[in-house]
């Protein structure tokens, strides 16, 4: 049983090598990109959006800065992973191992870039002086949530995708959408308190609010709001779980 | 025949339904339209193989040996009935699939053996004579989208034969690279086929399985008839 968990885990990083290996390969500015992306993007929407809106956030740039790394984390991946299983269709058809291994090496080397990002982005957050004792557990809190909740949609999707491939499709239309129902350009607070409950079907409300509230001293997510973005983290992780055990023993037959 | 009496895989009343999808269905089709078409590629197949059996798996095109071979494999499952393996399979199909472009021969080396099961211990004892089998000098350390078809095929059956397998599979007949390398080939795999291992052929060659193998499935749409030698 140990060696076989052994062996799980050295196949998932040698997986996971593969993907940053190969990620940037032949770029010039090599693993720069992972921290000019949400660079560009900040200097943007912070540029434009402050226009539109009546109350300004407080350190406007940083709170956008901590969001955008941590939505591009979730979107990349579930981007990625969602075809993820028919492009690996040869490894699938050529030789039994644990097919979970292909989302979530994905998901793990997304994690990897986005943990050297943040890194880097800690350097000017220092100067800040908004991190404090608390901020560690907010960050690790909101860290949880946002990891168990992309490797939940990120195994469910792949599944699916085998067998529908309208999934995929379905899954870059929402992205898009997704992003503006994710509290990264706007503060919560400016939301009318009678939508908030849509907020509150979407995890990375919670996981994006209690980075913010760590890093630059924002609103900490409310309980309601908090114990229902848990619990549907919870059972969205459940059903991929499920859903891609059930599927990947006949994966070969769709691809 | 010898037996052991050590069972390698036992299939007891295997069938395998196939949903035949001429395009790949859509979310909506599916509530749409409900049920598919579907078809048996295999029906009630029951068979037991021992450890040490050399068996040559036959039948015209579409009989479903390739199903059989990918059920014994564990590539896929059965609608119904059960399947019980013993020891580690590695078949020698699509030998230069999985690999990645981008990675370096030893790199390859490195991830194809994992996914056939090797632990990276397993594979870094094995790793000199991998690559002295498959004798692309320098290239070794070069990435993969340099190398030619035939060096492909060769670093993959050098993998494929160094992981060890208790039950090695076949599909059709395999030819590796230039003569030079066919002949080292085919005297490793009957070296393999000859040390006791169960192996399981799937061929239209009927000479090979007489000279190779002791035990004959004959597959005749989805059912399954044996000879012995």
């Amino acid at each position: 049983m140990s060696t076989n968990a052994r062996h799980f885990f050295e196949l998932l990083w040698g997986m996971t090598e593969k993907e940053l290996r190969a990620r940037y390969k032949h770029t010039a500015f090599g693993f720069l990109w992972l921290i000019a992306n949400p660079l560009l993007q900040m200097l943007i929407i912070g540029f434009i959006f402050p226009l539109f809106v009546k109350e300004p956030v407080r350190h406007y740039n940083y709170f956008l800065f901590t969001g955008l790394l941590a939505w591009n984390f979730f979107s990349m991946s579930l981007a990625k992973v969602t075809p993820s299983i028919v492009y690996e269709r040869n490894l699938i058809k050529k030789a039994v191992f644990p097919r979970a291994v292909i989302p979530v090496s994905i998901v793990l080397s997304n994690l990897i870039n986005y943990i050297t990002a943040f890194s880097l982005f800690l350097i000017p957050l220092t100067f800040l002086g908004t991190l404090t004792v608390l901020s560690f557990w907010y960050f690790t809190g909101g860290l949880a949530i946002l990891i168990v909740f992309t490797t939940g949609t990120s195994l469910l999707s792949s599944a699916l995708n085998v067998r529908y491939r309208d999934v995929n499709f379905f899954v870059q239309a929402i992205l898009i959408i997704w992003f503006y129902a994710t509290p990264v350009v706007y503060a919560l607070n400016q939301i009318p308190s009678r939508l908030l409950w849509l907020w509150r079907l979407n995890p990375l409300t919670s996981a994006i609010q209690l980075m913010q509230a760590a890093l630059v001293e924002s609103e900490l997510p409310g309980p309601a709001m908090l114990a229902s973005n848990i619990g549907i983290t919870i059972a969205v992780a459940a059903i991929g779980l499920i859903v891609f055990s059930q599927e990947s023993r006949n994966f070969d037959d769709w691809l | 025949m010898k037996h052991n009496d050590k069972i390698a895989i036992q299939l007891t009343n295997v069938s395998k339904k196939y949903e035949i999808h001429h395009e790949k269905p859509t979310l909506v089709e599916k509530f749409v339209k409900g049920r598919n078409e579907t078809f048996w590629a295999l029906r009630g197949i029951n068979l037991t193989i021992y450890r040490g059996d050399r068996i040559g798996i036959t039948g015209p095109n579409g009989s479903g040996k390739t199903t059989l071979l990918k059920i014994m494999a564990g590539i896929t499952n059965p609608t119904t009935g059960s399947v019980t393996r013993c020891g580690k399979v590695v078949s020698l199909i699509d030998l230069e699939a999985g690999f990645h472009e981008d990675l370096t021969g030893v790199q390859n080396i490195y991830l194809n053996g994992m996914l056939l099961g090797m632990t990276k211990h397993e594979i870094e004892k094995e790793l000199r004579s991998i690559i002295e089998f498959t004798d692309i000098g320098q290239f070794i350390d070069v990435p993969l989208f340099t190398y030619s078809f035939g060096m492909k095929l060769r670093l993959g059956f050098a993998v494929a034969i160094h992981s060890n397998p208790d039950i090695l599979m076949l599909d059709e007949g395999l030819s590796v690279g230039d003569a030079k390398f066919r002949r080292k080939s085919q005297a490793v795999l009957k070296r393999l086929i000859s040390s006791g291992r169960t192996f399981i052929l799937a061929t239209h060659a009927v000479d090979f399985i007489h000279e190779h193998c002791d035990r004959i499935i004959t597959l005749n749409r989805g059912a399954a008839k044996e000879t012995s030698l």
